[in-house]
């Protein structure tokens, strides 16, 4: 009894500010008190009528497709040798192709501001989009290798033994069979992406603003509930993409529990 | 697999990361033990911007505070997150799932937006004390945000679930059957709990407390936002120094003091963890 109420009370911290946000871009007064001052969509309209929002929103969201699409591809061709190979070193290298999932973000953001700016290369769009693939592809190599660590390779010799070339065996049986953990990992490198602030903020300037960077530059400033808004709408579409996984790979295999 | 097959599939990655990962961490190293002058950069091997950290009580007092931040949130953490992953790992409820959404769906909102929540509760004319001071409990507001103890309710609510995840996968592994048989031996519950469940789950502990502890000293957006710019901790010095001061030499040296620390602490993690958590984290 005692372990259900401190439970309860324990999810009830880890979603409260998430409920409060949506409330608050619901509530039609400049600050949310209690009891609501009644119900307005004003902030969502401002979110939705501010350019510098709507590019914001567009920006991250293009930049969340196309790293999905690189790390799923680069993520799954690394996880299959990383799972199957029998060769000296895959240990260390296992470590080191996970370790930006381990090192704090805020360290290969200013490691590759200096970087990109030694090159000329800084607040470009292709240094953003590869900053981001190179921490979301760990989540791919993860969620892949967890389906492919699971899948019987007799059924990949027993489609060579009928005539498959090893290459077509791959695509038409290994790829259907681990389509899951693959499709999670893509759903979940694009979650990364879209709401990625500490990396995105060393590797952006005024004309490239992802989403949670222009949140970040708002709230500097005001504190009015068009953040609300904006928050609100990011957290719609990170349900979506949980519910997106469920779907898929399902949370127990996902989380590994 | 042959051994082209191997370098084929492998290699796109590992050449990425050679060059957008490892590269530019080592040059990182190298640009804090250069000089700056003028805007410029001078290449040398000089130790001065370590030596002007480990002497400056300024600076000492920011890593103090920061590694005292991170063990509270740690210790916080532990306690609220092992009852809930206890739960999570036993329940057979058809509500699972949708406990596990709930862990992870904070993990999947913008961290801006979690402390942009935390900002609405606490904040002077936040939720909780417009209300504390409209119904006459209280005449002046409580001090519940740009301090400490806004900056660990924050930080406590981002890196719960990490903590949550890691012990989880720990406590699930637990034969059932070992508390049973301890039962039967005679142990009453809270016995059993402490001798054999507790003991049992200390590497998810360990691992758990790691990974918190890790994040948290290398969290800057917590403390600038819930915080205020007034709770100093070593990530918004690198921040300062990179992006407002441009001391690039001086902020590569107090980024490298943070990955000294996070490399110790993440060879330990993987040290304890080996293959006992294969999750997301």
């Amino acid at each position: 009894m005692i372990l259900r109420v401190s439970v309860g009370l324990v999810y009830a911290f880890l979603l409260l500010p998430m409920v409060i946000v949506v409330l608050a871009a619901f509530n039609a007064g400049n600050y949310f008190t209690f009891p609501p001052q009644g119900f307005s969509l004003k902030w969502f309209a401002n979110f939705f009528q501010r350019r510098e929002f709507m590019q914001a929103l567009w920006l991250s969201t293009e930049l969340a497709f196309w790293t999905a699409v690189a790390s799923t591809v680069i993520g799954t061709a690394a996880a299959i040798p990383l799972v199957r190979g029998r060769f000296r070193g895959r240990d260390l290298l296992n470590a080191f192709v996970t370790s930006p999932l381990l090192l704090p973000q805020i360290l290969t953001g200013v490691a590759l501001l200096q970087f990109y700016t030694l090159l000329k290369m800084q607040a470009s769009y292709g240094a953003l989009l590869i900053g981001h693939i190179v921490v979301t592809t760990p989540y791919v190599i993860r969620t892949v290798t967890a389906t492919l660590t699971h899948f019987d390779l007799a059924l990949e010799e027993a489609a060579q033994s009928l005539g498959a070339h090893p290459v077509r065996a791959f695509f038409e049986i290994t790829l259907g069979v681990i389509k899951p953990g693959v499709v999670a990992g893509a759903i979940f490198a694009f979650a990364i992406s879209f709401d990625n602030f500490t990396l995105s903020l060393f590797l952006t300037s005024a004309k490239l603003t992802p989403l949670p960077i222009e949140l970040f530059a708002y709230l500097k400033y005001s504190f009015d509930p068009t953040a609300a808004a904006v928050s609100a709408f990011a957290i719609g579409v990170a349900l979506v993409l949980v519910l997106g996984i469920a779907r898929f790979m399902g949370l127990e295999e996902f989380t590994g529990f | 697999m042959t051994r082209g097959a191997r370098v084929l599939l492998l290699g796109p990655y590992v050449l990425l990361l050679a060059v957008f990962f490892t590269v530019p961490l080592l040059l990182m190293l190298a640009i804090s033990l250069s000089r700056q002058s003028f805007g410029q950069l001078e290449w040398t091997l000089t130790p001065q911007h370590y030596i002007h950290f480990f002497t400056d009580a300024y600076y000492l007092g920011v890593l103090a505070d920061t590694l005292w931040l991170g063990a509270i949130t740690t210790v916080v953490s532990l306690l609220l997150g092992y009852p809930l992953a206890y739960h999570l790992a036993l329940t057979r409820s058809r509500w699972k799932p949708l406990l596990i959404v709930f862990i992870l769906s904070p993990l999947l909102v913008g961290i801006v937006i979690r402390c942009y929540g935390w900002m609405i509760l606490l904040a002077d004319r936040g939720l909780i004390n417009a209300t504390l001071v409209q119904h006459g409990w209280l005449t002046t507001p409580l001090p519940l945000m740009y301090n400490k103890f806004g900056v660990t309710v924050a930080l406590v609510h981002v890196f719960l679930p990490f903590m949550v995840l890691s012990l989880t996968g720990v406590l699930k592994r637990i034969e059932p059957q070992l508390i049973e048989a301890s039962q039967t031996l005679g142990a009453s519950p809270r016995r059993a709990f402490f001798e054999v469940t507790l003991p049992l789950s200390l590497p998810g502990i360990l691992a758990g407390s790691l990974l918190v502890f890790s994040l948290a000293i290398s969290s800057f957006v917590v403390p600038i936002l819930v915080g205020g710019f007034k709770v100093h901790v070593l990530p918004m010095v690198v921040y300062e120094q990179m992006l407002s001061v441009f001391d690039w030499p001086f902020g590569a040296a107090n980024a490298f003091v943070l990955l000294l620390i996070s490399v110790a602490l993440i060879a330990v993690y993987i040290k304890v963890t080996e293959r006992a958590l294969r999750g997301i984290v």
